[in-house]
């Protein structure tokens, strides 16, 4: 084990972790379009004198960490893109382009991967193996793995261990979730298109109205997860979108409904299509419209491997104490980093980095998303020093 | 009473009323744009001899046909606006602005206006009292009828009768439609805001779902006609016609729904019942899932309501030209019009002219891409309108 101090050195580049996250924050961009965030991620592990490659599965970006010895390669992944959100928080780094922002923290990801690069790259001559950055495009859209593993991420080198954090606001600065087993759901995406007869709204019995029809399909999903699923096991269904309407005096031809499930499990991935389907095609069926139901798996769950998470949280303990490690957290939040966690066995952890003294909690994706920056330095101290672990034998 | 035959003259105008209707139909204009047309309008008036007074509530026009003899004031109402629609019909005469068309027969109201103006301007020596032509914009809930209203059209001289007909595809052509009392829905629209707390779709117990709730919301909005409407006070329709969520993303549980819709009723007391459960069901249902909810109800007219006596006189009339089997005394629709508010001030009448031809194709209702109408109704229009008002204002 490394006698490296990465807490104190951690610490001192906290200002420049911050200018950093803050830049990324001030200017967001949405799935495959980080051309700017990319290109300096890019620019800066050049100058850290890392192998890099650019346009990896479109717009992301792979850094090679070559050690001086030979020895294991640890995959570091860090995801770079924003959300469609209008932000409506007051700071001085508020983002400068309305309708896109950081509301997930990958602004933050994108800043500690940087410092990590930073920090181990110092101490290359010692690194027994190499470490691989991974620069993910499109985690929000879902696509960003997958397009990178297309495009060989997993190979030449293939990894022997993937590690990843996500900034967390459901726990604490200081507290730190390191679970064994599914800790992040698998996620799915439906369409659903409900066609009816459109007419004038003074006259509905000359036609078939959709919009009443969509409530009650609305309604009747939530009795998926309340009749249907074991209660033990996770699930959970939300309708997001939903658009129609032309005129006020119009009864439209058809609504279009979107949302996600969430689930641990792929049993439960299977009842939910079934029930779906079924309650869509039985409502629209008994309201004389039609429903088209179009289901796409997106996201498998993150499973951490229990031996790599088991070795991570030992480390970690002497950072945060028993107090600071919870081996329960999981979330209905989807991460395709389980993509890569499916292949290459591996851990993701939450990092604790709810703002203290908020008048509110504003959870992740809410326009006034925000998080502690002190877990900034934090998280490039443990992440340095999880991958150390492996590749840093003295 | 008089004796001339309106049928054969207004039969005799056929060519010129269809000429009339295909070059207004060919040059549609929105509400309160109608320049072209009130152009043609006045011009057409003026060169009868009439006194025109044009820029009346915006685009209207008002023409007075005064009478060698002092009697009543008639006044006679057309419609000239088009709607924000693409015609997808293929005629020859078929609207050449994309995204506007004729699509409720203003047009034709336009020319039967026109046409009534040219046929009494012959009869001038012989008039007891006048006519007032009014040619209104903006009919399709832009607020015509009040525009014109304000700018004194009821006033100088205020008229004793209104009159006013609109050619309806519903009914076939020959039948025409005129019953008493509220024969067209009030309309008022209402535009609902629910507001819940957005955040991560994985996560809905740290958010307040708008989603959920406006599904529970239109549900329960429908129960308000079926469950706490007296069945007896009229009918009622509510419709939700427009939905938005206020974000784009699948993962992200939106701030606010935002709820269209329209609610129509015959009488002043059910609109304002059924207000009263539309406010009360929104701020229950939203509050029982901890939303809250910005109301807003804008009433856009009132219904129209026919004066029993102007009615059975103008049935009388009628009756003279037309088959009585043809006569419908109970035609009613849930469709609205401002000309309620010119026959909520003065008695008078409002009647349907069936325009509809299923063996001609013309079997596409009001508002629709593919709506047409049976020309024959536009001297039928003339003749009936002609009748009716010398029956007021006309001696033999």
């Amino acid at each position: 084990m490394t006698t490296i101090d990465f807490r104190g050195k951690a610490e001192a580049m906290r200002d420049e972790l911050v200018a950093r996250r803050r830049d990324f924050h001030m200017h967001p961009e949405l799935a495959f379009e980080e051309v700017r965030t990319a290109g300096i991620v890019a620019q800066e592990l050049s100058a850290l004198g890392l192998e890099v490659q650019a346009g990896v599965g479109k717009t992301g970006v792979v850094g090679m960490l070559e050690g001086d010895k030979d020895g294991p390669t640890v995959l570091v992944r860090a995801d770079m893109d924003a959300l469609p959100i209008l932000e409506e928080n007051q700071t001085s780094y508020a983002s400068q382009t309305p309708g896109k922002m950081h509301a997930c923290g990958h602004d933050g990801h994108t800043a500690i991967a940087l410092g990590v690069a930073k920090l181990l790259s110092q101490h290359r001559d010692k690194i027994a193996g190499r470490i691989k950055f991974v620069f993910q495009p499109a985690e929000e859209i879902v696509g960003g793995a997958k397009a990178m593993i297309a495009d060989g991420v997993l190979a030449d080198p293939r990894p022997d261990v993937t590690l990843g954090l996500h900034l967390w606001n459901s726990l604490p600065l200081g507290m730190l979730g390191v679970g064994d087993g599914p800790v992040m759901a698998g996620s799915s995406v439906f369409t659903l298109k409900i066609t009816g007869k459109g007419g004038h709204a003074a006259s509905p019995h000359q036609g078939v109205d959709p919009v009443v029809c969509a409530a009650q399909i609305i309604t009747a999903f939530q009795t998926i997860v309340s009749r249907n699923n074991d209660p033990l096991d996770g699930l959970v269904i939300s309708v997001t979108w939903m658009h129609t309407g032309t005129a006020f005096n119009i009864i439209p031809q058809d609504v279009e409904l979107r949302g996600t499930m969430r689930f641990f499990k792929l049993e439960v991935r299977a009842l939910l299509e079934r029930r779906m389907q079924e309650i869509a095609e039985g409502i629209a069926s008994a309201m004389g419209c039609t429903a088209e139901i179009q289901i796409e798996h997106n996201v498998l769950p993150v499973v951490n491997n229990p031996e790599v998470t088991g070795r991570v949280r030992d480390l970690f303990r002497g950072y945060v104490g028993d107090a600071g490690l919870n081996t329960a957290e999981r979330t209905m939040g989807a991460e395709d980093v389980g993509l890569f966690m499916d292949d290459i066995p591996g851990t993701y952890f939450f990092l604790g980095a709810a703002v203290p003294n908020r008048e509110a909690y504003y959870g992740h994706h809410h326009p006034k998303f925000d998080f502690d920056e002190n877990a900034l330095p934090l998280g490039v101290a443990l992440l340095s020093a999880a991958v150390a672990d492996y590749v840093l034998p003295d | 009473m008089t004796i001339i035959n309106f049928k054969s003259r207004a039969e005799a105008m056929r060519d010129e009323l269809v000429a009339r209707r295909r070059d207004f139909h060919m040059h549609p204009e929105l509400g309160f744009e109608e320049f072209r047309s009130s152009g043609i309008i006045a011009e057409e008036l003026r060169n009868l001899g009439l006194q025109v007074q044009t820029g009346v509530g915006q685009t209207g026009v008002v023409a007075l046909l005064e009478g060698g003899q002092v009697g009543p004031t008639i006044l006679v109402r057309a419609d000239m606006d088009a709607l924000p629609l693409t015609e997808a019909n293929q005629v020859e005469y078929a609207s050449q602005t994309p995204g506007k068309m004729h699509a409720c027969g203003h047009d034709g109201h336009m020319t039967i206006g026109l046409g009534v103006a040219k046929l009494l301007s012959e009869q001038r020596d012989k008039i007891a009292g006048r006519i007032k032509f009014v040619f209104q914009p903006a009919e399709e809930g832009l607020g015509g009828a009040l525009a014109m209203i304000s700018a004194g059209v009821l006033d100088n001289p205020r008229p004793d009768v209104v009159l006013g007909l609109h050619l309806w595809s519903e009914l076939p052509i020959g039948t025409i439609g005129i019953a008493d009392g509220a024969i067209m829905s009030g309309s008022s629209i209402f535009r609902l805001i629910v507001n819940g707390k957005g955040g991560h779709a994985a996560m809905p117990y740290t958010t307040i779902d708008p989603v959920a709730c406006a599904g529970q919301l239109i549900t329960a909005l429908h129960t308000i006609v079926g469950r706490k409407m007296d069945a007896m006070a009229g009918a009622v329709v509510l419709s939700v016609t427009g939905v938005r969520t206020s974000s784009e993303a699948f993962n992200a549980i939106p701030q606010q729904v935002e709820i269209r819709g329209t609610f129509r009723t015959f009488n002043a007391y059910t609109s304002e019942m059924l207000e009263q459960h539309i406010r009360a069901v929104s701020e229950s249902v939203c509050a029982s899932v901890g939303c809250t909810v910005d109301i807003m109800i804008k009433h856009l007219t009132i219904p129209v309501v026919n004066d029993p006596e102007v009615t059975d006189h103008v049935r009388g009339v009628f009756s003279r030209f037309v088959d009585v089997n043809c006569l419908d005394d109970s035609f009613r629709t849930m469709a609205s019009e401002d000309i309620a508010y010119m026959l909520d001030e003065v008695p008078g009448t409002f009647f349907f002219v069936g325009a509809g031809n299923k063996a001609r194709g013309f079997e596409y209702g009001h508002h629709h891409p593919r709506f047409d109408f049976d020309e024959d109704a536009l001297p039928l229009g003339v003749a009936l309108m002609s009748a009716l008002v010398a029956d007021y204002v006309l001696l033999d």
